[in-house]
């Protein structure tokens, strides 16, 4: 019997889906029990201040660490030798107050001046904006097409068959294409992510990116924003405990060199309308 | 600046209640020290279901058995292995809250409040007996409640300890209308619970002190317990109202929470932290004070900078109350107000380390006794300072935006909530449990209890800091799922096998526990030779605790007093017993 092309090609599609999400994201071989690579603008930021903040805290530990081993050997109870008799020394209370109070502070200032550049400061005018709308239990991604506009997004209107809350009537959004869990993004250019839910709050993580936000349903975010520094393959995980399913709520995140961002966009479809993205077959969803 | 009153006569002379005998002593006696007790038992029960909550859940990260599980079925219990997804969510849901509600509250301050505010200041009972057996039976119901739901339609509630709305609030979205409604349930009567042991409280502190004992007289174990009623008293009622809210969104078509018809999700989260953050300070507080007052005892020494320790305890308590935000960082809430809450965190930080330096000013110069109570004394110091500073990476909002809700904080919590609240438990019973039963527990025993939490606790939390910043988020019921957290797995399974041996351990706490109540060496008036009201009477003290209301005439810390035969002089002792000591080594100037 002959097959017919089309299920040919549903075959092959289904090989070429294993085959790709077999080595879908990167896999850790080595330092297993430290912070992954960094491939965003951002993370080296964080990264600075994580190291900052696990010097201080370790000096600090080993101080009281060793100070309370010294004191439990020196001041053991032996015979003959009685306790001193001391209620406390305000100057030790005034230093000891002190000197943490303008360590905690300079920290608190320090991590308010790097807070603001990533979450208060205006992504730049270039940046690639992506709608990112979580449901129970899976992501739906809109791309802008060649004009590089979004359709408006409007919280008010989302719902169960309009995920990302657009009209359809608007022409900035004709062009746009989506995916579903499936992100690609341009190395080396800004994203600026539209964030949002269906349904219950999810969160859009990704410990190689340094990122982590909620997203409440409700409204969307507009101030998330992102540079890749390196192509690679990463998961995309939902970080925030949205159900049954919620264990199993990733998505596929490639950062790609420019033309082959550009190659995989034209690949798309345009689907302007307003309808729910179709989400790929179960058997497509759980393949490892 | 004394106020005993005499509004309850603290001798008992002419009882307003009589009290029953046996078993029914263990029903409905309103004795305070028997309603500690209760507590005590029912806490322990609870601790120890907690705990097989907790095994069972690290059983599934580390050997998890749906990971072939198409989604359509889940939650079709006819294809499943061992735990679904959706019993994994209800374990850890149900494990916090349990410990949360059921054993770390009642084991600081419903056991060990109970038993020791009026002992410790002087008075026969609590202010109002009748409420205190009440809060405990309206405890046990909650604890009910919350136990039956894993038995309805659905099983019991999970959408995590927090209850994030509109997961908990729209039943669509959670599939476990009748858990997450008893859950609501169970936090509304453990509330009501609450608040009727923290007005009690206050009221026997305020006006129940024996003659001579002022404020500042009082130990600090009842000075924590003290500040934590008035926390308990202005944070558990905005958990209650927030419950009723959810339960009202689950079955009665309100939408507080729910977005989908005008509901602000975001409410529940300020609600339930305005809570969540001095509850994480309910439950470190009184553990703090009492281990304040181990530290002092089994150092011979008084505590370092007692007015310190006060101020830096009342501290905490009004800065509790303005830091909530920082569990919302990520959660999209104003962002310049999350830049206010990352500095109140910080400050907030500041208190705790005095404490901390405190207590190592109290082990200087002292004549430290090992005994078990002073090993988990210790321990609770050492592993607070550890939760204590990984708290810090989460409190600068940079670095949150990378740890938030990953296995790092799971680290961090258990380091407080285990490694803090747990172990200050533990000393506090070691401690007190000859004054409880007359009998003193076994201190080999208690020792290699000791060692093997000690061990298996560090085992089993501390690597978690380390999947934790390997990117591996919390409350996933399959961590293979996910690529780049497979590699991690033999650390998930290194962290569960030492969570079995932290479990098991517990097996020799309870061996001595129970082995003691009648093997136990007899333990006398005064076995640790401490200076508190408490260690003055019988073990166990009778009905109205005190034949003769006493005088105190000094504070709770006179330990090796220069020039005193005795190294230390009981609160009630008008004057030091008058021979020397021997030689102390010198003595500085108090500050």
């Amino acid at each position: 019997m002959r097959i017919p092309l089309s299920r040919l090609h549903l075959l092959a599609i289904t090989l070429l889906g294993l085959a790709i999400s077999g080595a879908q994201a990167e896999i850790r071989e080595t330092s297993v029990w430290w912070l992954p690579r960094n491939v965003n603008m951002f993370g080296h930021t964080i990264d600075f201040l994580f190291y900052v903040i696990l010097i201080l805290t370790g000096v600090t530990f080993i101080g009281v660490f060793s100070v309370l081993v010294y004191f439990l050997v020196k001041y053991r109870a032996r015979p003959g030798v009685a306790a001193l008799h001391s209620h406390g020394n305000n100057t030790l209370e005034v230093v000891w107050t002190t000197i943490p109070v303008f360590i905690f502070l300079g920290l608190a200032i320090y991590g308010n001046e790097q807070w603001t550049q990533m979450r208060l400061k205006t992504p730049p005018a270039d940046a690639l904006p992506v709608a990112v709308i979580g449901e129970q239990f899976g992501w739906n991604v809109r791309y802008p097409g060649p004009d590089g506009k979004l359709a408006k997004m409007e919280a008010s209107k989302v719902n169960k068959d309009n995920p990302f809350g657009i009209d359809s009537s608007d022409p900035a959004g004709l062009d746009d294409f989506t995916t579903y869990g499936e992100l690609v993004f341009p190395v080396n250019r800004p994203i600026r992510l539209y964030l949002g839910s269906k349904d219950v709050i999810h969160a859009f993580y990704v410990p190689e990116f340094r990122l982590y936000q909620d997203m409440v349903p409700g409204r969307i975010y507009d101030f998330v924003w992102l540079k890749a520094e390196a192509t690679g393959k990463f998961q995309l995980a939902c970080n925030q405990l949205c159900g049954q399913g919620h264990y199993k709520m990733f998505g596929k995140l490639t950062v790609s060199t420019v033309p082959e961002y550009e190659a995989w966009a034209k690949s798309k479809a345009p689907s302007p309308a307003v309808t729910a993205v179709v989400p790929p077959s179960p058997v497509a969803m759980n393949q490892k | 600046m004394t106020t005993a009153t005499l509004a309850h006569p603290a001798t008992h002379g002419a009882h307003e209640h009589s009290e029953p005998t046996g078993w029914k002593k263990y029903l409905w006696s309103l004795d305070h020290k028997i309603i500690g007790i209760q507590y005590l038992f029912t806490s322990l029960l609870f601790l120890f279901v907690g705990g097989g909550l907790a095994l069972l859940l690290r059983w599934q990260l580390a050997y998890p058995s749906t990971q072939v599980m198409p989604n359509g079925d889940i939650g079709n219990p006819a294809s499943l292995a061992f735990i679904n997804p959706q019993f994994y969510n209800s374990l850890f849901t149900m494990h916090a809250t349990v410990m949360v509600f059921l054993v770390v509250m009642p084991l600081l301050i419903g056991a060990f409040g109970n038993y020791l505010i009026p002992l410790k200041i002087g008075a026969g009972d609590m202010a109002f007996p009748l409420i205190n057996e009440l809060s405990y039976w309206v405890y046990v119901l909650s604890g009910g409640v919350l136990m039956c739901s894993f038995l309805v339609a659905g099983g019991a509630a999970a959408g995590g300890w927090t209850s994030y709305a509109p997961l908990s609030s729209v039943a669509a979205y959670n599939g476990t209308q009748m858990g997450q409604s008893l859950w609501c349930v169970g936090i509304f009567l453990n509330g009501l619970a609450s608040i009727m042991g923290a007005f009690n409280y206050i009221t026997t502190i305020v006006n129940m002190r024996a003659p001579g004992m002022s404020f500042f007289r009082m130990p600090l174990a009842v000075w924590s317990l003290f500040i934590t009623a008035f926390l308990l008293l202005l944070a558990v009622p905005v958990l209650s109202a927030a419950a009723a809210m959810l339960f009202l969104d689950l079955n009665s078509g309100t939408n507080f929470f729910n977005p989908a018809h005008g509901g602000q999700p975001l409410l529940w989260q300020h609600l339930f932290w305005f809570f969540g953050h001095p509850e994480v300070y309910i439950m470190i507080l009184p553990a703090m004070g009492m281990v304040s007052d181990i530290l002092s005892i089994f150092s011979r020494k008084p505590i370092f900078g007692y007015k310190a320790m006060v101020f830096a305890m009342i501290a905490i308590g009004f800065l509790g109350f303005i830091v909530w935000g920082h569990h919302m960082f990520v959660s999209g809430m104003n962002l310049v107000l999350s830049a206010a809450f990352g500095v109140s965190t910080m400050v907030i930080a500041v208190p705790s380390a005095i404490k901390t330096f405190n207590w190592l000013g109290t082990l200087w110069g002292g004549s430290i006794r090992f005994t078990t109570a002073m090993l988990n004394a210790l321990s609770f110091v050492l592993m607070f300072v550890v939760g204590g500073l990984s708290g810090i990476f989460m409190a600068s909002t940079p670095v949150d935006i990378f740890v938030h809700h990953t296995y790092f904080i799971v680290a961090h919590i258990h380091y407080v909530l285990f490694g803090g609240s747990i172990f200050g438990i533990f000393a506090a019973i070691y401690t007190w449990y000859p004054k409880m039963f007359g009998r003193m527990m076994d201190e080999t025993l208690g020792k290699v209890h000791f060692a093997f939490t000690f061990i298996f606790f560090n085992l089993c939390f501390f690597p978690m800091h380390n999947v934790g910043l390997g990117g591996m988020m919390r409350r996933i019921a399959d961590p293979t799922a996910y690529e780049h957290l497979r590699s991690l797995q033999p650390i998930n399974q290194f962290i569960t096998l030492a969570a079995i041996g932290l479990g098991f351990s517990q097996i020799i706490f309870l061996w001595n526990f129970f082995r003691s109540l009648k093997y136990g060496a007899p333990a006398g008036n005064n076995p640790w030779q401490a200076t508190t009201l408490e260690w003055m009477v019988a073990s166990p003290p009778g009905h109205g605790n005190f034949a003769v209301t006493p005088t105190v005439y000094r504070g709770p810390y006179d330990y090796s007093v220069p020039g005193h035969k005795r190294d230390y002089i009981m609160q009630n002792e008008p004057d030091a017993p008058d021979a020397p000591l021997g030689a102390p080594r010198s003595t500085v100037s108090v500050g």
